[in-house]
């Protein structure tokens, strides 16, 4: 008896222990599609979408590439061909080379999946934020041809880093819009891509069972995100971070499963100020993929749906924070950057401009990728648009008004340094009301929260006259 | 190690010139005591060290539970330093709405010289500070519930620089506030208005302005050594004897001088009293305020209960006037007894 129950003890023990230290990964699950006759055992899949976070991190390393205009043409072919290859060509990945001490398994996009491309995904609505009234697709496209021609992907004189402002758009364009509008909306409701179905003929998945693993797959976690801390599933993006994210032990990293991209890496980033964005939402789509292979190959009950479908409003609200989260951070940043620019204005230093610049493309970007989701934001986009503007306003505080007939942006509004700071706290403000942010990066009264310290005045206390 | 270390923090006022009972000027005070004995009231050396060295003030019992209500205080203390981040908020809650308003002032003042943003700005803080105190010091004695609290300090029967202490944790907590939202407001103002430029002239961490009514002898304000102004002087600063008078019991000395530092708020609002060169002014409360002066639990308890009271009674009183209320008006009555 008493070594039963000692052995029981240590068995429970070990077994919290060991879940302890491994927490759950999303797969691999079961096949329970009752119509597949193939030899696979895991019916996860979601190449597709790590193609697509690929390439849209591909895009912005290209744009860089541009030299002033010498190879415009060339490049603006060749970034297309990431945005809209129709005929599965093969692509180089330039966003995650491998290096020493961090190596990549695949270095090509179709090893990992050739179909994919992202025009076909991108936000179909019109885009307000942008000047010239275009869908999410047009203003990439617009996006892309000006940046070949600008120089290291950045025109000084506009203001526009064109590689954050594609990349940080795309991150919201593409892989948030598919979740939230898409995957995890109208595929997750009874008629549409059924559980008693394949996902399509001869698919060794069934209709919910992918829908809800393509989220995942557009979400960007690593499958074992809940292993991982928010400075390692960073750390794993900046090519740190071997050990954590090489979660089979093989020694590389497979950008199928072991990378964090685009909207799970700003979760981290956001999570390194105290928040759990990206648990959270990994947990979610862990939970509802449960549920949904827990129905075996069956349609999913009413219950089961409505379990889904709450568990997919969490995560379309933890995304849409995230979104925010990043908006704020970068409002924060262009904030102090001004702060430094107007230090001395007639004399604006290179790295402090390029700076602000490159700032201010992630905060655009950001700032168009929270307006496409699937709740149009109403008053709340209008205001953060006005604030914003279409451009930054320029080392002679002009700022793009919009653009003409020929598609060439025009430089027509004056800015003043002061005013845009100040629009940057309201922006900030904004957010914080509209979305109840908690990271609250590069929070524009931080120096007044430190005056305050600073001044440390005697809080009174127990004294009295 | 630890122990030592926490026996030594309930003493860090004494050594944190933010504070009033700073050994630097608690030894400035002794010294004015003794330059006002020695030149103005004619007093011998020896006379006036025994004065100033009072055993009779600083061992009565009195005294003596002043000294326990500030050791028991410093542990609620650690309740209320919290508050410090209330500041921030408060300052970032009026920031924004400055920020979110229609003024174009933000930032408008940045290139106004830093010295005299500075000066404004220790200024400021010093009337916000004085003012609010003021407020809520004439408050403390004019609203009941507030006056059962601030009986615990004005139960003191003689006075000693640690009599500051002598208050009840609520109104400590009160004070904390005060400060948080007089401070908050000014800081934030200031810094909507001139950005980064916003700083303090400070001598030794304070503001140079609450400095110099420290090193002038705050701490003879709790004081048996009765140290007047000339009369012009009383109507711009509270003199050691005008908050003594404040503490007076004698009847024409209620509800006069709330002032801190300034008296020009007492003047403007009609509770000035110029010190009359009253001899032996008799401390502490009347009999009826059944509030002794030595009683620890009295202290603690005593304002709780009788605030407790008062909402009763109140909602006693705003209960039987709703029963009233819905009691039928006359004429519906006279109505239904015609149909009868």
């Amino acid at each position: 008896m008493n070594r039963s129950l000692k052995l029981g003890t240590s068995l429970v023990a070990a077994m919290l222990l060991s879940s302890a230290a491994y927490a759950e990964s999303y797969g691999p699950y079961p096949i329970t599609e009752k119509s597949y006759s193939g030899d696979k055992t895991n019916s996860v899949s979601y190449s597709g979408q790590v193609a697509r976070n690929v390439m849209i991190d591909s895009l912005k390393k290209l744009a860089g590439k541009a030299n002033g205009g010498a190879n415009a043409e060339e490049l603006k072919a060749t970034m297309m061909l990431y945005f809209a290859r129709a005929n599965k060509e093969d692509l180089a990945i330039v966003s995650h080379e491998g290096k020493d001490g961090f190596p990549i398994k695949q270095t090509m996009v179709n090893e990992i999946s050739s179909s994919s491309n992202l025009v076909g995904k991108t936000y179909g609505g019109l885009v307000p934020g942008y000047p010239g009234s275009k869908t999410g697709a047009e203003v990439v496209e617009h996006m892309i041809h000006h940046a070949a021609m600008s120089d290291g992907g950045v025109d000084y004189d506009l203001g526009y880093d064109y590689g954050q402002l594609i990349q940080k758009f795309l991150i919201g364009a593409v892989s948030y819009n598919q979740i939230v509008d898409n995957y995890l909306d109208e595929k997750m409701t009874a008629g549409n891509k059924p559980n008693n179905k394949p996902y399509s003929d001869g698919a060794a998945y069934t209709g919910k069972e992918h829908s809800w693993d393509e989220g995942f797959g557009y979400f960007g976690a690593p499958a074992h995100a809940l292993d991982l801390d928010a400075n390692q599933a960073y750390g794993i993006s900046k090519k740190k971070e071997l050990a954590a994210g090489d979660a089979n032990g093989d020694g590389t990293i497979d950008l199928k499963s072991e990378m964090t991209f685009g909207n799970a890496y700003y979760a981290a980033d956001a999570d390194k100020s105290g928040t759990d964005y990206l648990h959270t939402i990994t947990s979610a789509f862990i939970e509802g993929r449960k549920v949904i292979t827990s129905a075996d190959g069956a349609a999913l009950t009413d219950a089961q749906l409505s379990q889904v479908q709450a568990l997919a409003a969490t995560i379309e609200d933890e995304m849409t924070k995230v979104l925010a989260e990043a908006t704020f951070k970068y409002a924060g940043s262009v904030y102090k950057d001004i702060e430094k620019i107007r230090a001395d204005k007639a004399n604006i230093d290179d790295k402090v401009y390029r700076d602000y610049i490159k700032h201010w493309g992630e905060l655009k970007g950001f700032a168009m990728a929270l307006q496409t989701g699937r709740e149009n934001l109403g008053g709340t986009a209008v205001r953060l648009n006005r604030l914003i503007g279409y451009g930054p306003p320029t080392k002679d505080e002009s700022v793009v008004t919009g653009i003409d007939a020929d598609g060439n942006f025009v430089k027509e509004g004056k800015m003043s340094w002061n005013t845009y700071q100040l629009n940057m706290l309201k922006v900030q403000d904004l957010l914080l009301k509209e979305f109840g942010l908690e990271a609250r990066k590069n929070d524009g009264t931080e120096n007044l929260a430190a005056l305050v310290k600073e001044l440390d005045t005697d809080s009174g206390g127990a004294e009295t006259d | 190690m630890e122990y030592l270390d926490q026996i030594i923090g309930l003493f860090s006022d004494f050594s944190n010139p933010k504070k009033r009972v700073f050994v630097g000027y608690l030894g400035l005070s002794v010294l004015i005591a003794f330059l006002w004995l020695i030149l103005f009231q004619k007093t011998s050396l020896r006379t006036a060290l025994a004065r100033i060295f009072d055993r009779k003030v600083f061992f009565s019992s009195s005294a003596m539970t002043d000294y326990k209500i500030f050791l028991i205080n410093r542990i609620f203390t650690g309740f209320i330093s919290p508050l410090l981040l209330t500041q921030v908020a408060i300052a970032t809650a009026v920031y924004m709405a400055l920020v979110r308003s229609d003024l174009t002032l933000w930032g408008a003042y940045e290139h106004v010289s830093k010295p005299l943003v500075v000066a404004m700005f220790s200024v400021a803080m010093f009337l916000a500070d004085d003012f609010t105190k003021y407020l809520m010091h004439r408050w403390m004695h004019r609203w009941p519930a507030l006056w059962s609290i601030h009986k615990v300090h004005h139960a003191a029967e003689t006075l000693t620089p640690i009599t500051v202490y002598r208050i009840h944790p609520l109104e400590g907590v009160l004070y904390a506030s005060r400060n948080a939202v007089a401070q908050g407001s000014v800081i934030s103002v200031f810094y909507y208005l001139f950005g980064n430029t916003v700083d303090l002239y400070t001598v030794v961490g304070v503001n140079v302005l609450v400095f110099v009514f420290h090193v002038t002898g705050s701490n003879l304000r709790h004081s048996h050594i009765d140290i007047r102004y000339p009369r012009w002087l009383e109507h711009v600063l509270i003199s050691p004897a005008q908050h003594q008078l404040h503490h007076s019991i004698a009847e024409e000395h209620y509800d006069k001088n709330y002032g801190a530092a300034l008296a020009v708020w007492d003047w403007v609002f009609g509770s000035l009293h110029v010190s009359d060169g009253q001899k032996d002014m008799k401390f502490g409360l009347r009999d009826d305020e059944k509030h002794p002066a030595t009683s620890l639990l009295t202290a603690y308890f005593t304002p709780l209960r009788e605030i407790y009271d008062m909402s009763r009674a109140t909602i006693g009183r705003l209960t039987s006037k709703a029963r009233q209320r819905l009691r039928l008006p006359r004429h519906h009555a006279a109505e239904r007894d015609a149909q009868n």
